[in-house]
C-alpha cells in the first residue's frame, strides 16, 4: 500500500553563513566552515535541502578553568593552561573544526585582563591553529564595548563571529565586527519577541543579515531546556514560515549550560544513585546537545571532547 | 498577509491614459511604488475601456516586468485577455482573477489556471448574481471547491472572494461575507485561502481609508488570508501588519510595522 | 477531529433528494460540517461512510493502556506536533529490556535494578514505567513469571512467537501487558491471543505495510494497538515517527494514528542515549532501552520531564529556605521566587559565586520575579512571612537579606515588616557571582569591623 507522505510547504530559508576565512578571502584559516541554508526542519530531508551539516564546536577559555567539574578538566589536562595549546588539542586531538574562545579573564571580577591582553589571546590562538573562530567576551557590557575593537582589529580579515551582542548592547561591537569583516551573536533573553527584535536592530545598523548568528540563551537539560526547546523551535518555524529576519543560524552553549547543572558536577561518591559522574556529566551535555539539534540548532558548542565526539556521531546518523 | 496592489487598472485614469498613449512611465513608476509600500502582488487589469484586453494585457505585463520581480495577478473579465496575460507573463507564479462559480466558468478558468501553475480567484457568485447571505456565498464557494478537486487542481491554490460591496449601498453584507469567510476554512483540509477586493467596501464614502482598514482588521479575525489594496495607504498596511501580530501570525516584535 | 465540508460531500451519495431537509448533498456536507446538522438526517450514507463520520469524532491517536490498576502507562492521544502549540500530553513510557536467556537469579537482579531507576527531582519522581522481557531463544515464560514476581510495573513481551507469547501471557496475562509482537505473517494468531487476554498489541513492518495491517485488526475489532516500524538510522527513525504524527495528525489518516513503539539498543551509552532522546522529543509513546545505567536514565528521564512539561503551566519547587553548599551562620541569604527555571539561574549563580549561602524561595505558583511582583505574590508581606516560617532569623546572625534587584522598591517596607536589613541585589541572576564577591564581602568586612568596635 503506498503511502502518500504528509509534507509541509515551506516558504523561508535559512541564511548560510560562512565563519572563517582562507588566505583567497584574505583571512589566514585553513578551512571555513559554513552553517545554516536549512529549507526544513531539522533533518527532516523529505522535504526539503539541509545543505551543510550543523556544526559542533570546541569550547576554550583564556585562563585555567578551574571552577570546572573534574571530568571537564581530566579531558584536556596540562593544556588548559595555554589556550594555544588548548586549541591545538581541540583541533588536533578532537577533530574539532570550529573554536570558541571565551575571553573569561577580561571579566572586571575576575582577571580584568585588558583589551591589548585579550587581542594577543587572539592573535595566538589564531596562529596556533587554522580552525575558524568564534570570540566571545565576558558579558560584562562595558568591558565586551572596549575589549572588542581591539580583538576585532587583531583577528582582522578572519571573519570570525564576536558576541554576544544584545538588544540594549550591540553598536561598539557590531561596528567593530563591520570594520574588520567579522559577523556577530545576537542574544535575547530566552524570549522569541527579543530576539526577532534584536536581529531586526543588526540587521537596521547596517549588519548583513550572513553575518548574524542568534544565541535565543539555551537551558541545559533539565535547566531551562523546557522553555527554550520551544522557543528555538518556535524561530525555527517562524523562518521556514517566511519570517527572515528570524531565519539565521542558531548557535547554542550545551557544553557551558550541561556542566553547570548539579547532575553533571556532583562525584559518583557523593550520589551513588546517579552512577558514574564522567558518564552522566557527558550525556548530559550530550543530550543539551540533541534537544538543540531537533529544535533546530545549527551550531552547538562542546567543552568535554567525548560530547563533541558523539554528536558528531549523532549528527551523521541524523542525516543517513 | 498577501497584500495585492490594485492601482495598474484602467478604471484609474493615470494608467488609462498611459495604455492609451503606450507610454511605460506612469505604469511602471505605480509597479515600484505599489512593491516598495509593500505589494506581494500586483494586480493588473486593462480597464473597462480596453475593447481587446488580449492586446494590451502582453504589453502592460512586459513593461511592469521589466522593473519589478512582483509576482502579478493577471485581472480581467475575458478569457482571451487573461490567457494572453498568462503568458506574457515570465518571472513568477501568477495569479488569475477571477472566476465565478457559475460551472462553464470553472470548465474553463481551472484548466487555464492548472496550465499556467497559476493560483486562481474564485467568486462567490453566479450568473444570478452575489447572494445575500453567508449560507448561499459559502454554497457556492463550496461548488468551486468541488469542481477544482475533481479537476486536480490543488485547493490551497484556490482563492475565494465572498464579494465585498460597498457599506452606503450594501450594508447587511457585511457581516455576511465576514461569515463567510469562517466557513470557507470548513469546507476543505487544507483550505482554501480568502481575498476580497477591499476598496469596494468604501465606495463612494467619506473617511474611505477608515472603512478600508476597519474592515481589513475584522476580515483577517474571520480568516482573511488576501486583500487587493490600495497598498500605499500606510494606515491600512500598518493595520494589516498589527492584525497579522495580533492574530499570532508571526512573531511579535518591537519593529512589527516594519514586519510585512 | 472535525472533517471538512469536502471530505463529507465525498462520503455523501450526492443524489440531492432533499430527504435530509437541505436542497443538495453540498449543503448537507457544509451543514454537517459546521456542526449545523446530524450525519442521521441522511437515509442513504454508506455504513462506511457513517463510520468515518464517526471516526472523526475519536482522537487522532488512539489512547492506549498498559498494565492494570496503579501501575498502568497510558499512552498516545497526542494532539500536537509541537509542544508550544498546546503540550505533549502522554509522556513516552520507557522500558527497560530482560533478556529470556540470563539464569533466573540474573533475571531477578536485573529486574531488581529496573525497579531501582526512580529519580526525585524538583519535587517529582521520575522513574521508567515497562520491563520488558525479550525472546531471545531461552525459556520465554519462565523468564516472564520471574519478571511479573520481581517488579510491578507493566510488562512487555517482546517475541515473534505466538505460540510462546501464549505460554507467557498464561503466566502474566492477567496483568494487561503489551505483547510486542506481531508482524504480517503472524498477525491472525496474535490479534486471536490479545483479544482473548484483553492486551494492547504491537504491530511490526515497514511504514508502508502498517497501515493494511492495523486495519486488518481494526476490521476485526481490534484497535488496542501500538505502531512498532522498522527503521535503520536514527534519521530513518526521527522521519519516520514523524510521519506517522503528521497522518495521524494533518490527514486524519486512521488507520496510523495509534501510538508508536520504538527499540534502541547497542553497546555505547552516548550512541543510545542521544537517539533515546531523539525519539523522546520526537514523538515515540513507548521506548525500550537495554540499560540499567542510572547515569544514562537519569539525563533522559530528565529530558522527557523537559519535553513533556506543559509549556502553559511552569514547573514550580518548594517554597522553603533552602541550603547551597554548607552555610553557617555568617551566610548571606537571598530571597526568590518558586518558579523554577528563576530559582534554578539564581542557585546555579550562587553556586557560581563559591559562597555558601541560604535561598529562600516564595511561593508564587510558579511566576518570575517581576511577573509575580505585579500580581502582588512577591510583596514585602510575603518574603516577610517566609523569613518567619522557615525560621532564616535562627540560622544566622547578621539579618541581612539579599532581594532582587527588580524588586528594590520592597526595601523599605520589608525593613519594617521583618526587622531584617534589606540589601538589593543584581537585576539578573548573572549578577549574583559579582555581588557576592564585592558587595557581601564587603558586607562581612563592615560586619567584623563592627564588631572589633564594639
Amino acid at each position: 500500500m503506498a503511502l502518500e507522505q504528509a509534507l509541509e510547504k515551506w516558504t523561508g530559508k535559512i541564511t548560510e553563513v560562512t565563519i572563517g576565512a582562507t588566505r583567497e578571502e584574505g583571512g589566514t584559516r585553513s578551512a571555513k566552515v559554513v552553517a545554516g541554508g536549512e529549507s526544513t526542519l531539522p533533518f527532516l530531508t523529505f522535504e526539503g535541502e539541509v545543505p551543510h551539516q550543523p556544526v559542533i564546536a570546541g569550547e576554550i577559555l583564556d585562563r585555567y578553568p578551574e571552577e570546572w567539574p573534574s571530568p571537564l578538566r581530566e579531558a584536556f589536562g596540562e593544556d588548559l593552561k595555554d589556550p594555544a595549546a588548548w586549541a591545538r588539542r581541540w583541533v588536533e586531538g578532537y577533530g574539532a573544526q570550529l573554536l570558541c574562545l571565551r575571553l573569561a579573564s577580561t571579566a572586571p571580577d575576575a582577571g580584568d585582563a585588558s583589551p591589548e591582553q585579550a587581542a594577543a589571546t587572539v592573535r595566538r590562538v589564531l596562529e596556533a591553529v587554522g580552525a575558524p573562530l568564534i570570540i566571545l567576551g565576558s558579558e560584562d557590557v562595558e568591558k565586551d564595548n572596549a575589549i572588542f575593537p581591539k580583538v576585532a582589529e587583531a583577528a582582522a580579515g578572519e571573519r570570525c563571529f564576536l558576541g554576544v551582542v544584545t538588544k540594549d548592547n550591540y553598536k561598539s561591537i557590531a561596528a567593530a565586527a563591520m570594520l574588520h569583516g567579522h559577523g556577530l551573536i545576537a542574544q535575547a533573553p530566552v524570549d522569541v519577541n527579543i530576539q526577532k527584535q534584536t536581529n531586526i536592530l543588526l540587521l537596521e545598523f547596517g549588519v548583513k543579515k550572513d553575518s548574524i548568528l542568534m544565541d535565543p540563551t539555551t537551558g541545559g537539560l533539565g535547566y531551562g531546556l523546557e522553555y527554550t526547546y520551544s522557543v528555538m523551535e518556535r524561530l525555527r518555524l517562524g523562518a521556514l514560515q517566511g519570517e527572515a529576519q528570524v531565519a539565521v543560524p542558531l548557535i547554542l552553549f550545551p557544553g557551558a549550560e550541561a556542566w553547570r547543572s548539579k547532575e553533571a558536577k556532583e562525584s559518583t561518591q557523593d550520589s551513588p544513585r546517579w552512577g558514574e559522574q564522567e558518564t552522566r556529566g557527558v550525556l548530559w551535555e550530550i543530550l543539551t546537545g540533541t534537544n538543540s539539534l531537533q529544535a533546530g540548532g545549527d551550531i552547538l558548542v562542546c567543552r568535554h571532547p567525548e560530547a563533541a565526539a558523539a554528536l558528531r556521531r549523532h549528527v551523521a546518523e541524523l542525516l543517513v | 498577509m498577501l497584500l495585492v496592489g490594485e492601482r495598474i487598472n484602467g478604471l484609474f485614469k493615470d494608467v488609462a491614459q498611459a495604455i492609451q498613449d503606450h507610454d511605460p512611465e506612469p505604469i511602471q513608476k505605480l509597479a515600484l511604488e505599489q512593491t516598495a509600500a509593500g505589494a506581494a502582488y500586483l494586480d493588473i487589469n486593462t480597464g473597462p475601456a480596453v475593447d481587446e484586453p488580449e492586446k494590451v494585457m502582453p504589453w502592460l505585463v512586459k513593461t511592469v516586468e521589466e522593473v519589478v520581480d512582483t509576482p502579478l495577478c493577471i485581472d480581467s473579465a475575458k478569457i482571451p485577455g487573461l490567457r494572453a496575460g498568462l503568458e506574457a507573463v515570465s518571472r513568477s507564479r501568477p495569479m488569475i482573477n477571477s472566476t465565478t462559480a457559475e460551472p462553464a466558468h470553472l470548465e474553463a478558468y481551472l484548466p487555464l489556471a492548472k496550465a499556467h501553475g497559476a493560483l486562481l480567484i474564485g467568486l462567490a457568485m453566479n450568473r444570478r448574481g452575489v447572494p445575500k447571505d453567508a449560507a448561499d456565498r459559502a454554497g457556492l464557494a463550496m461548488e468551486i471547491v468541488v469542481a477544482a478537486d475533481a479537476a486536480g487542481f490543488p485547493i490551497e491554490d484556490l482563492f475565494i472572494d465572498p464579494l465585498v460591496l460597498p457599506v452606503n449601498v450594501g450594508q447587511e453584507h457585511g457581516p455576511e461575507v465576514l461569515e463567510t469567510l469562517r466557513q470557507v476554512k470548513c469546507l476543505a483540509d487544507p483550505a482554501p485561502h480568502t481575498i476580497v477586493g477591499l476598496s469596494n467596501v468604501s465606495q463612494k464614502c467619506p473617511h474611505r481609508s477608515l472603512l478600508n482598514r476597519t474592515f481589513l482588521a475584522m476580515a483577517m479575525a474571520a480568516g482573511l488570508d488576501a486583500a487587493i489594496v490600495d497598498v500605499e495607504d500606510r494606515e491600512l498596511v500598518h493595520t494589516a501588519a498589527a492584525s497579522r501580530v495580533l492574530l499570532n501570525q508571526v512573531i511579535y516584535s518591537d519593529a512589527f510595522l516594519e514586519n510585512r | 477531529m472535525a472533517l471538512s465540508g469536502l471530505e463529507i460531500y465525498k462520503l455523501t451519495p450526492k443524489k440531492n433528494c432533499r430527504e435530509c431537509g437541505v436542497a443538495t448533498c453540498m449543503a448537507f456536507a457544509m451543514a454537517l460540517a459546521n456542526g449545523k446538522a446530524s450525519a442521521d438526517a441522511c437515509p442513504y450514507l454508506s455504513p462506511e461512510a457513517k463510520a468515518a463520520l464517526g471516526a472523526a469524532a475519536e482522537p487522532p491517536i488512539r489512547l492506549v493502556t498498559i498494565g492494570k490498576d496503579q501501575g498502568k502507562v497510558e499512552v498516545g492521544d497526542e494532539h500536537v506536533l509541537f509542544r508550544h502549540e498546546k503540550t505533549f500530553y502522554h509522556p513516552t513510557a520507557i522500558g527497560i529490556t530482560v533478556a529470556d536467556t540470563r539464569s533466573s537469579e540474573e533475571i531477578r537482579e536485573r529486574v531488581g535494578r529496573i525497579n531501582e531507576l526512580w529519580f526525585d527531582r524538583v519535587g517529582l519522581c521520575l522513574s521508567v514505567n515497562l520491563v520488558a522481557v525479550t525472546d531471545r531463544g531461552g525459556d520465554f515464560a519462565q523468564a516472564v513469571r520471574i519478571a511479573a514476581e520481581a517488579s510491578s510495573f507493566p510488562l512487555v513481551l517482546v517475541t515473534r512467537d505466538p505460540a510462546k507469547a501464549a505460554a507467557a501471557l498464561a503466566a502474566a496475562g492477567d496483568r494487561r501487558p503489551l505483547l510486542h509482537g506481531a508482524t504480517a505473517a503472524t498477525l491472525d494468531a496474535f490479534l486471536e491471543l490479545a483479544k482473548e487476554k484483553g492486551c494492547p498489541l504491537t504491530v511490526g513492518g515497514a511504514l508502508e505495510e502498517l497501515p493494511e495491517l492495523t486495519e486488518r485488526a481494526a476490521a476485526g475489532g481490534f484497535k488496542d494497538l501500538v505502531l512498532a516500524p522498522a527503521v535503520g538510522s536514527t534519521g530513518e527513525m526521527l522521519r519516520t515517527l514523524t510521519q506517522i504524527r503528521r497522518q495521524a495528525l494533518k490527514k486524519k489518516f486512521r488507520p496510523l494514528g495509534y501510538p508508536v513503539l520504538t527499540e534502541v539498543t547497542g553497546d555505547d551509552p552516548q550512541d543510545l542515549a542521544a537517539r533515546a532522546s531523539v525519539a523522546v522529543a520526537k514523538y515515540a509513546s513507548v521506548l525500550l532501552l537495554d540499560t540499567v545505567d542510572p547515569a544514562v536514565l537519569l539525563p533522559l528521564l530528565t529530558n522527557r520531564q523537559d519535553l513533556y512539561t506543559d509549556p502553559q503551566k511552569p514547573i514550580q519547587v518548594e517554597a522553603k529556605l533552602w541550603e547551597v553548599g554548607s552555610p553557617d551562620q555568617d551566610s548571606p541569604v537571598y530571597v526568590t521566587t518558586n518558579f523554577s527555571l528563576t530559582y534554578f539561574s539564581v542557585l546555579t549563580e550562587i553556586e557560581a559565586s563559591r559562597i555558601p549561602s541560604y535561598l529562600v524561595t516564595v511561593d508564587t505558583d510558579g511566576t518570575s520575579v517581576l511577573t509575580a511582583w505585579a500580581a502582588g505574590k512577591f510583596g514585602a508581606e510575603e518574603i516577610a512571612q517566609i523569613l518567619e516560617k522557615t525560621g532564616a532569623a535562627e540560622k544566622v546572625r547578621h539579618h541581612k537579606v539579599i532581594i532582587p534587584g527588580y524588586v528594590a522598591v520592597l526595601s523599605g517596607k520589608l525593613n519594617q515588616l521583618s526587622g531584617w536589613e534589606v540589601l538589593v541585589g543584581p537585576r539578573e541572576a548573572t549578577g549574583i557571582p559579582n555581588f557576592a564577591r564585592s558587595r557581601w564581602r564587603g558586607e562581612e568586612v563592615e560586619a567584623g569591623a563592627g564588631s572589633v568596635s564594639a
